[in-house]
């Protein structure tokens, strides 16, 4: 994908002043707004109901009232990293990066007519930093246990101190609004529970006020959610001819209990648009485009998904001093690295639509991805070669290699039970390591079970393997806070507290370093040495991502420019989305 | 019977205790708690886990859990959703609502289907029509919904292609999935209700097969049975004609089963559909049920248990009363 990478630096170093009125670039669209037609409706599915419509009641993702908060003071566009002032009129970061300043755009108006002020953005911070609110963004306020401090400086400025410089920080300055004149008054007469109880499901959703393109106006659970376009937001938002935006007038989502079904309700005509999770539903896809049943456009393999897969090994084992050792060892990681023939899961557990993933960051952030990172592919030879190093040079009558004392290789690989790709990858993996003489016992347990497994703690921890992936992070410095620190809590090899290797003290340094630098390209550097010392280390072994694929209706336009779709960032932005008959 | 009902009721209260310490009970024994997919999130720290489990009250023993959620029962309320800070009775009013219009269609279904079929067969034995019910029957009770749905589904498909090819018609003859159309708000109630009674023919038809082919199997029997008794013989000794003799004399005694059973019909409207709401996304109470056991989300499953136990409990009663009604030599008193 070609970027316009604009250094993160730049973008921190000056202030940038656009007119009241935020205009979406045409480069974020395959279409021109000469083009574009108004009216009409889009159709959309989830797989869930949403669970509520307040913001602050998240005790998980969801996906609707996510897709609603596409509002926020700073974002970033799908063809670059950096950051643009978007309901903020401009930003500023002092030299030591430590203080930012956000100039509200002014004009804006929440969908009830009344206006959007800093007031709206510093409510949003009060109540998500309000531990008895127990919002999903909580966490994000605070950097290594310190706060992000918040000040109301007056109707249109806001400013935020951060304990210390950290480029994961200002992701957080992507503040969505609550509106204040409403929910702020409930959270100030009733306090936290008030707060959480308003705008729930049960509400009366056409009396909830959005700043975003369409506002929720019927909730039928189980069914459909309907959102109308917001006449205020055209007030701010337009295309480069100058037309208000959204261009649609109405946007559904219908409520679906499995990919299956909404599998069924596009191949009705029922949906405008539909991702394909598997090789299968996009054969189907594609058969109903060539049988002329499906007038659609189908973009198969756009880029791997933003999520990893990957064996870890268990190094905190005291009860077991062999494995314990074994485990330990790079040499026995990198040759059971050898031994995940990736090729084979591309082929027969995704049918030829994922990618080899050799790194800790997700392919789809490309910009991150170090392109020299040491690599381990399937080489059984090699694999021998290593374990032999190892002194494991004896093969018993029943195939399984062992050292002189006697000790033989052979270790549980634990999965989800009900994850078949997974379990898949899993045989797969233990199928090629019986060839060479390493035992492995495929167990598929209880996701829960495993979780519990693999966040325990000490020097005793109850598991060998684990084959488990990670999703989450974000474009901007795509390293697990919790996952890289020797002491955290996904740091799921070694959970005793202390790196136990040189490489992985050399990496939990190289994170920190970068975190603080705000330089992106400075930044990137580090992430490659981030990347090439665990790839040495080895003690996540990546196996593969899957492909992403995208499908709709021809009569639905505006979608990304060819190139610019992905697992990353989507197929279109909504405000530039239209439908022609 | 009066003295009975009491009795009954009240030992309905430990049964219903028991039920639901053991339904607490299970959901206790399964690993981890609602939080714990969160603690996989890069981003998400251990002790905002710890703060929020503690807010849940998942933090304590689950005696102590089980007592405050029976206290609040008592006062009529369900509990809370964790996913959703809503009170479970709000959640899961609306499912429930939905599974009824597939159960109560498919009730409707089945004995406007299986009653005469049942007799039919009876009366033609080892016809060739009897021949090919039974088989159809057979055929029914053989395969599970889940899979008689996906077929027809794979059948609707395929119909349109054939009337696409054939006469130019690229539209399915029924809905093949959810419960209404994506326009269904425009439109008035009147063009709104017929969107669901269309949406719920297809799924009606599968619910509705298997409790056909059963039925229809046992009603034959018991027809046959009464229809070679003494008292069937004196009456067309005494010269009534066969049609009387048949849903008169016969009909009546070999339904009784059915009559009583009709009080185990009341979990039943409220259970759901089963696996065929999923497969047709229908919004019923399995789909739900389904997605609280996968998140977790202990107070929603056990809201739906209550439910279901209640009305197990009380339709049972029910039928032992309605048999007392209809079959003259149970009495209670």
């Amino acid at each position: 994908m070609k970027r316009l990478a604009v250094p993160l630096a730049v973008t921190l170093m000056f202030s940038f002043t656009l007119a009241q009125t935020f205009t979406w670039p045409n480069a974020w669209s395959a279409n021109t707004p000469e083009e574009a037609v108004t009216g009409g409706t889009l159709r959309s599915y989830s797989l869930s109901d949403p669970r509520t419509f307040n913001p602050f009641v998240s005790a998980e993702q969801n996906d609707v009232v996510d897709a609603a908060n596409l509002t926020t003071l700073i974002t970033q566009g799908p063809d670059s990293d950096a950051f643009l002032p978007y309901m903020a009129e401009s930003f500023t970061v002092s030299d030591d990066g430590l203080v930012v300043t956000l100039n509200v755009r002014e004009g804006m108006r929440w969908s009830d007519g009344e206006d959007i002020t800093a007031a709206d953005f510093f409510f949003t911070y009060t109540a998500e930093t309000d531990e008895a609110v127990g919002s999903n963004g909580y966490d994000s306020w605070f950097i290594n246990g310190q706060p992000i401090v918040g000040e109301l400086v007056d109707e249109y400025t806001l400013r935020f101190t951060f304990p210390e410089p950290d480029r994961t920080a200002l992701p957080v300055m992507a503040i969505s609004p609550a509106p204040d004149h409403i929910l702020g008054e409930i959270y100030r007469e009733g306090g936290a529970e008030a707060l959480k109880a308003a705008w729930g499901t049960d509400s009366d959703v056409s009396e909830t006020v959005w700043a975003t393109p369409f506002v929720p106006v019927s909730f039928t659970p189980g069914q459909r959610i309907v959102f109308e376009r917001n006449p205020y937001f055209a007030e701010w938002n337009e295309d480069e001819a100058g037309n208000g935006l959204p261009y649609l007038d109405r946007y559904t989502v219908t409520i679906v209990e499995s990919v299956d079904a909404a599998l069924n309700l596009y191949l009705a005509g029922e949906l405008d648009s539909f991702a394909p999770p598997t090789v299968d539903a996009l054969g189907v896809i594609n058969q109903a485009i060539v049988n002329g049943e499906l007038d659609a456009t189908l973009l198969p393999n756009q880029s791997p998904v933003a999520s990893s897969q990957f064996i870890t090994f268990n190094w905190n084992k005291a009860s077991d001093p062999f494995k314990e050792s074994l485990f330990r060892d790079a040499r026995f990681r990198q040759a059971m690295s050898h031994l995940v023939d990736r090729e084979a899961i591309i082929d027969l557990v995704y049918g030829g639509s994922a990618a080899p993933m050799w790194s800790n960051v997700y392919q789809v952030y490309d910009y991150w991805v170090d392109p020299d990172v040491p690599k381990f592919p399937y080489d059984p030879e090699r694999a021998v070669e290593l374990l032999e190093e190892l002194g494991f040079t004896e093969l018993y009558d029943n195939g399984v290699r062992a050292n002189a004392d006697g000790d033989a290789i052979s270790f549980t690989l634990a999965t989800n039970a009900g994850n078949t790709q997974r379990e898949e990858i899993a045989i797969i993996f233990a199928d090629a390591a019986r060839a060479v003489g390493v035992e492995v016992d495929v167990q598929a347990v209880d996701f829960n079970l495993l979780v519990d497994q693999l966040l325990s703690t000490g020097d005793d921890r109850p598991f060998d393997a684990i084959l488990i992936g990670l999703q989450g992070g974000n474009r901007v410095y795509p390293f697990g806070p919790n996952v890289i620190p020797c002491d955290t809590n996904l740091h799921m090899y070694n959970q005793s507290g202390a790196c136990l290797d040189d490489l992985e003290q050399t990496a939990e340094d190289l994170y920190f370093e970068g975190r603080a630098t705000l330089d992106t390209e400075a930044a990137r550097d580090i992430g490659y040495d981030i990347q090439r010392a665990l790839a040495e280390l080895q003690a996540q072994i990546y196996t593969v991502s899957p492909l992403a694929h995208y499908s709709w209706l021809s009569s639905v336009r505006g979608e990304h420019p060819e190139g610019m779709i992905n697992a990353a960032v989507g197929a279109r932005q909504l405000p530039l989305t239209y439908k022609v008959d | 019977m009066f003295a009975y009902v009491v009795r009954r009721f009240l030992n309905l209260v430990p049964t219903f205790i028991g039920a639901t310490i053991l339904a607490f009970l299970v959901a206790q024994l399964v690993p981890g708690d609602f939080l714990q997919q969160r603690a996989l999130e890069p981003n998400v720290r251990p002790e905002t886990i710890e703060r929020l489990r503690q807010q849940f009250g998942l933090d304590l023993p689950w005696t102590v859990q089980y007592i405050r959620w029976f206290g609040s029962l008592l006062q009529g309320d369900l509990g809370l959703s964790f996913s959703s800070n809503q009170p479970v009775t709000n959640l899961i009013a609306a499912p429930i609502r939905n599974s009824m219009v597939l159960v109560i269609m498919s009730i409707v279904l089945l004995y406007v289907m299986a009653v005469p079929l049942g007799v039919y067969t009876a009366v033609r034995q080892y016809s060739l029509a009897d021949q090919s019910i039974s088989a159809l029957a057979y055929f029914g009770l053989a395969i599970p919904n889940f899979f008689f749905a996906q077929i027809l589904i794979l059948g609707l498909f395929t119909l349109r292609t054939f009337t696409r090819e054939t006469f130019g018609y690229n539209e399915l003859l029924l809905p093949v999935a959810q419960m209404t159309s994506s326009n269904a708000l425009d439109w008035p109630w009147y063009r709104q209700a017929w969107d669901v009674f269309v949406h719920a023919l297809m799924p009606t038809f599968v619910i509705a097969t298997s409790g056909i082919a059963g039925f229809t199997r046992v009603l034959r029997a018991q027809m046959i049975e009464y229809l070679s008794s003494d008292f069937i013989r004196t009456a067309r000794a005494k010269g009534l004609g066969e049609r009387s003799v048949t849903y008169k004399h016969a009909l009546r005694p070999a339904v009784i089963p059915f009559v009583a059973g009709i009080g185990g019909l009341l979990p039943v409207l409220i259970g759901g559909a089963g696996l065929v709401e999923v497969v047709v996304s229908w919004p019923g109470i399995t789909p739900t049920l389904l997605e609280a056991i996968s998140r977790q989300d202990i107070y929603v499953v056990l809201g739906l248990v209550v439910v279901t136990t209640f009305l197990l409990m009380i339709g049972n009663l029910l039928s032992d009363l309605l048999l007392s009604v209809v079959d003259p030599r149970i009495r209670y008193d």
